[in-house]
């Protein structure tokens, strides 16, 4: 579905109070191209479209509705909440919304958005109580207190013929017991405003997305600052594990160790990697990979070396939450990292050369197949775009744990995606990219790509850290990568017919099906219903 | 004179309640309340010491907290389940945690009776009483 961008650009200009005439001459164009445009008749983007933006004060993706289409996305979203859903919505409603009433549907995605946030808590508090270790040792010192002061103090009240010194040994347990008991409450309240300080973790995630969303993915100040960067390394040697050490050395007095314990802290220490800034010793575990040891010195380089521009980037967008702006630091340095480790221009000339072969420009780049990908993701410079991707990642249990958007594309913020989509196969063949071309129901077609990722392990205990990743892409654009070869992309037959989750999915006969959609079509709602007889339907009001 | 009493005099080492439990204060109290109603009463603080102590001198009930060091009451109960000589020992479990999860598997494993923390002293010495088979004896 095209946006009709052209509606847009007459609206604001006629609101803008200019003709059609003189903002033809603006922007270097004769005015009856201008028309064409205006009328959805001739296509615009790029630099012209650019030029349209600027003379009309618009930001660009108000132009091309792609604010809009979010919007609405979220909207979606919002509207799915099986709080909401069997009301009687009419059929356009959340496009009227949009359309007419912006404001308004942002306001409704916002509560949206913190009501689930809010539930999310609720549910994570919930757990807590169940299974929180300390609490339960805390309320097992609580009862056994309890019980012991209870006890003696029967003892006392009941026992007429006490003698002096057993009387002496109740009175002092119970004294001692309700002293520990003392200890015990205090603890307690410790334990509960602790909890409640880093609860934010759910919204904070959000944050970051919603800023990665804003970007597009792509910061060109950091960007900048790799490119500068990677040449201050390559002043001490070819760029890599040894430049970068060398680098860290001379310039930060930082040692670089690898394997053995870390040099501070628990020997036991599940990360991979930690900086010790107070030893000046930067440790990395054994068993990590070429690429995990060349991402991280590059990370702990760039922050130590352009701090000051990662938190100029994080100044602008403003962060409400500590925890979001901690998430945010930690993205920013990985993005100036994938910035340093693959400079844009030269990564770009060979992911086209070699049609986007994340395996190929592994071996050029010494990197994982997760960091290619996930650099991947961020060509996005204007006027020197690579193929737009969509990235996700999921854990084993099929919750998202890592998204960017691919316009267009709905990709759930968290939970779980389709079951259908390749991102879950990849996982039952370990380390071989799976691909997939889907189609959704409004028509729009992509082509998925995923492979499962895995951390080495360190010992025959540990169990494997293993993931799912997965690179997303409009089948328009498709061709231009290897993962679509030998594939007849404009046959659409042997589609695999997907939808983003079941709640916001319209495809009724699906028998992957786990939850009822938003809105069922009439006779619709058989899903785990009754084999006689009229069922109920899941998520349906009682 | 009561069947442990007799045992004791006629120079066996048969006691009539082992106590299993870690905390001091509760031990205290329940050992001075267990004895005042009559009977020999031995006591261990943790989870391997039970299972040693009750095979070397078979109680005639054992009094198992399910919050042990070392070796958990269900372990405990377990172990003594699997053995022939302590199969059909009487077991009191004490469950601190106040949670129907605990009793559900203490019953699994084979446990006779429970008392709930916080209890009364009346609760324990009736329960240990009709575990005991005394329940028509007055005190």
């Amino acid at each position: 579905m095209r946006a009709p961008i052209g509606f847009r650009i007459s609206n604001r200009r006629k609101s803008l109070k200019i003709s059609q005439a003189a903002l033809a001459r603006l922007v270097g164009i004769s005015p009856s191209y201008l028309n064409l445009i205006e009328n959805n008749k001739r296509d615009v983007g790029g630099a012209l479209l650019q030029r349209v933006a600027l003379h009309l004060n618009i930001d660009i993706d108000d132009l091309t509705g792609q604010a809009e289409q979010k919007l609405l996305q979220d909207l979606e979203e919002a509207y799915a909440d099986p709080m909401i859903e069997s009301l009687p919505f009419q059929p356009d409603e959340r496009r009227q919304m949009v359309a007419q009433y912006p404001a308004s549907a942002l306001a409704i995605t916002r509560l949206h958005r913190a009501y689930t946030d809010a539930v999310a808590s609720a549910d994570a508090f919930a757990d807590r109580l169940r299974s929180d270790p300390l609490l339960s040792q805390l309320l097992h010192q609580v009862l056994s207190g309890v019980t012991a002061v209870r006890s003696s103090a029967e003892i006392l009240e009941d026992v007429p013929d006490l003698e002096d010194g057993e009387r002496q040994r109740f009175l002092a347990a119970i004294g001692r017991e309700t002293r520990n008991l003392g200890a015990v409450a205090r603890n307690l309240i410790g334990h509960f405003e602790n909890a409640s300080a880093s609860r934010r973790s759910v919204s904070a995630a959000r944050e970051i997305d919603d800023l990665l969303i804003e970007r597009t993915n792509y910061f060109p100040s950091l960007e900048a600052a790799g490119e500068a960067l990677r040449m201050d390394v390559e002043k001490y040697g070819r760029f890599g594990l040894q430049g970068l050490t060398e680098a860290l050395e001379r310039q930060f007095n930082v040692t670089v160790t690898i394997g053995g314990p870390p040099p501070a802290g628990p020997p036991d220490f599940p990360g991979q990697y930690r900086y010790f800034p107070e030893l000046g010793t930067m440790w990395l575990q054994g068993a990590t990979t070429l690429a995990t040891r060349q991402f991280q010195l590059a990370r702990l380089y760039g922050e130590l070396a352009a701090g000051a521009t990662i938190e100029a980037e994080l100044d602008e967008a403003a962060l409400a939450s500590p925890a979001a702006l901690r998430l945010a630091q930690r993205a920013l340095g990985s993005y100036l990292a994938g910035a340093m480790i693959f400079p844009y221009s030269p990564f770009l000339e060979q992911a086209e050369a070699g049609a986007y072969d994340i395996d190929q420009l592994r071996q050029t780049y010494y990197a994982s197949y997760e960091q290619v990908a996930h650099r991947l993701v961020s060509l996005r410079r204007p006027g020197e775009e690579g193929v737009p991707f969509g990235f996700l990642r999921s854990d084993p249990a099929g919750r998202l744990t890592k998204h960017f958007p691919l316009p267009g594309l709905l990709l759930p913020y968290s939970g779980h995606a389709c079951p259908l989509w390749v991102i879950y196969g990849a996982f039952r063949t370990p380390d071989m990219p799976v691909r997939q071309v889907v189609r959704f129901s409004d028509g729009s077609r992509y082509l998925f790509v995923a492979r499962t990722v895995q951390r080495r392990a360190a010992a025959f205990h540990e169990p494997p850290v293993m993931a799912s990743v997965m690179l997303a892409c409009n089948v328009l654009h498709a061709d231009k990568t290897v993962y679509a070869q030998g594939l007849d992309l404009a046959d659409n037959e042997a589609d695999v017919e997907v939808g983003p989750t079941c709640r916001l999915c319209t495809r009724t006969n699906c028998a992957s099906r786990q939850e009822e959609p938003m809105a069922p079509a009439p006779g619709g709602e058989n899903l785990r219903a009754t084999l006689v007889g009229d069922g109920f339907a899941l998520g349906a009001d009682g | 004179m009561r069947e442990g009493e007799i045992a004791r005099l006629g120079g066996a080492l048969a006691v009539d309640i082992l106590i299993a439990e870690d905390e001091p204060s509760i031990l205290e109290s329940l050992d001075f309340i267990l004895r005042r109603a009559g009977w020999s009463i031995e006591s261990v603080t943790d989870g391997e010491a039970v299972l040693e102590r009750v095979r070397r001198e078979l109680p005639r009930i054992l009094v198992l907290d399910v919050m042990l060091p070392k070796r958990s009451g269900f372990d405990v109960l377990k172990q003594l389940r699997a053995d022939a000589p302590t199969r059909h020992l009487p077991v009191l479990i004490l469950t601190a945690k106040g949670q129907q999860q605990d009793r559900r598997i203490a019953e699994e494993l084979g446990a006779d009776g429970f008392v709930t923390k916080p209890y009364s002293n009346a609760e324990v010495v009736g329960a240990v009483r009709q575990l005991l088979g005394e329940d028509d004896r007055s005190s």
